[in-house]
């Protein structure tokens, strides 16, 4: 276990020389300024068009948490979808395609070691995003008053949504040795897992799944976009936060195990 | 310090090493021999835990493969056939970075990569980046990364492939200075793999050849060449022979 720091250091430094770090970082901060700004353009438009109307009770309960923050970070974990997978990507496939996984497999460390470490490198990369984009709510507390708890939650959704998928990215990485093939991989994986609660909705209104309401429900559960939506609604649920961490887990075993299978050839 | 008992590794209905046995002591200097597609990386791999045998286990000074695997490994320095070195990582950190795995305690770290830029020749080097470095050197950071836990056990797969033949002879001699040199009290013991027969003359005291997954020749290269043949002579003879069918027969 104390080689975990080493791995992950080491993986974290590769981020960094390589462009990838800066080219993800760079869209991320493009888009999300992008996203705030006509989030709040939008609100903007609502509070005046309200104004005119003279719709006291809408205007009431018209807030910044509700139509601007949540929109903001329910779209940008759409954009997590698309950028993690490029952070994930060479986790270890870059290592299979050097040879370099064979330096790893054959010194004194675990498996384990090995899948953590680079799993807490791709956290740590996840978590300097998501604390960039605390930035542009961060401006809406200096000029408004948005609602603290609710916004926090929001966030940790964000983060937690960023880390299950690193996780899935990193198994994706761990099958190959090709990192375009990773990168396809794990976004297809996450937009599936995303839109397993769209086709849980397809059933609902009476599709091929409608007729066995647990599978809908299971299909929804499995997917994160309610807990998503729970948790930026304000609401932090137990049962939600063991969803986020059953899942890295659960993907983070399967990683070890494809790393482990060098070993089963 | 090395014992193969029964080594084998099948894939599917392939042999690629079939019933391989040896002991090799302390302090020897083995050539290990054989064409290519013989089995010896798959050999080399059993031995340093990255594949596990099919069948038979090996002792690494002392350690099972199977029963102890981190101590075996933690007793062998291995240098595969493309050296598995990041091209993004400076030198120094690359060597800092693979003796960190390899359990040298932190206060000994500075030291150990120290000693092994200098015994490789690569201090002048220690600051660029290993992508930016010759094959050459590329090579010798290998082999760095190799030595960087003075390890009892060395195993080189190919160590001087692809290089020029000034390149050749300055990692042979540096594998020669391995060899001899003391490490504690005690020599390195090395495993070479090759199928260049005049760099086994240069080096090595003891040849073991693999033909077709299995062990043809085991002696002392005195021993071998003392009737005037060449070790050329030995391995075009060994090698022409079919020994599977021979076996089956």
């Amino acid at each position: 276990m104390r080689h975990i720091p080493t791995i992950a250091g080491r993986e974290l430094g590769a981020f960094f020389v390589s462009p990838v770090a800066y080219v993800v970082l760079s869209l991320y901060a493009l888009l999300a300024g992008f996203f705030f700004l006509s989030s709040i353009l939008q609100f903007n438009e609502i509070v005046i068009r309200l104004q005119q109307f003279q719709a006291i009770e809408q205007l009431q309960a018209v807030n910044l948490n509700d139509y601007v923050i949540s929109p903001f970070l329910g779209v940008m974990s759409v954009v997590l979808l698309f950028l993690v997978p490029g952070i994930t990507m060479g986790l270890f496939a870059a290592e299979k395609a050097n040879g370099t996984d064979e330096l790893l497999l054959t010194s004194p460390i675990t498996i384990w070691d090995i899948v953590l470490g680079k799993y807490l490198a791709a956290a740590a990369f996840v978590l300097l995003m998501v604390a960039l984009l605390g930035l542009y709510p961060g401006i809406l507390f200096l000029y408004g008053d948005p609602e603290i708890g609710k916004t926090t939650a929001g966030m940790l959704a964000l983060l937690l949504t960023g880390l299950l998928y690193a996780a899935i990215g990193a198994f994706a990485s761990s099958v190959t040795a090709n990192q375009i093939i990773a990168f396809v991989l794990s976004f297809v994986l996450l937009l599936l897992l995303l839109m397993l609660s769209v086709i849980a909705d397809l059933g609902a209104a009476g599709g091929a799944l409608g007729a066995t309401g647990t599978v809908a429900e299971l299909l929804r559960y499995l997917s994160t976009n309610d807990h998503f939506e729970t948790m930026v609604r304000g609401l932090v649920d137990t049962a939600d936060l063991a969803y986020y961490g059953a899942m890295i887990g659960s993907f983070l075993i399967l990683a070890k195990a494809a790393v482990e299978s060098v070993r089963w050839r | 310090m090395i014992e193969a008992r029964g080594l084998t590794k099948r894939y599917g209905e392939i042999r690629a090493v079939d019933d391989v046995s040896f002991e090799i002591g302390a302090g020897e200097v083995v050539g290990f021999l054989g064409p290519n597609g013989a089995g010896k990386t798959t050999t080399m791999r059993m031995l340093t835990g990255y594949l596990p045998p099919t069948d038979g286990t090996a002792l690494v000074a002392g350690h099972d493969i199977f029963e102890e695997p981190l101590a075996a490994r933690r007793a062998i320095g291995y240098l595969p056939e493309t050296p598995p070195v990041y091209p993004e990582m400076d030198v120094q950190g690359y060597l800092r970075f693979a003796a960190r795995l390899r359990d040298v305690p932190r206060a000994r770290l500075r030291e150990a990569v120290d000693r092994a830029l200098e015994r490789c020749r690569l201090t002048e080097v220690r600051r660029r980046v290993i992508g930016a470095l010759s094959k050459g050197y590329r090579q010798r950071v290998g082999l760095a990364q190799a030595i960087v836990h003075t390890p009892p056990v060395l195993i080189l797969d190919e160590p001087t492939v692809g290089l020029d033949p000034t390149q050749i002879r300055e990692i042979r001699e540096l594998i020669s200075n391995l060899a001899s040199s003391t490490e504690g009290g005690e020599r390195h013991t090395v495993i070479l793999s090759t199928h260049i027969l005049p760099e086994v003359e240069a080096i090595c005291r003891r040849v073991i050849l693999i033909h077709q997954g299995r062990k043809v020749v085991d002696a002392p290269l005195a021993e071998l060449t003392a009737e005037g043949q060449s070790l050329e002579e030995i391995f075009a003879r060994e090698t022409a022979r079919d020994v599977v069918e021979e076996a089956a027969a």
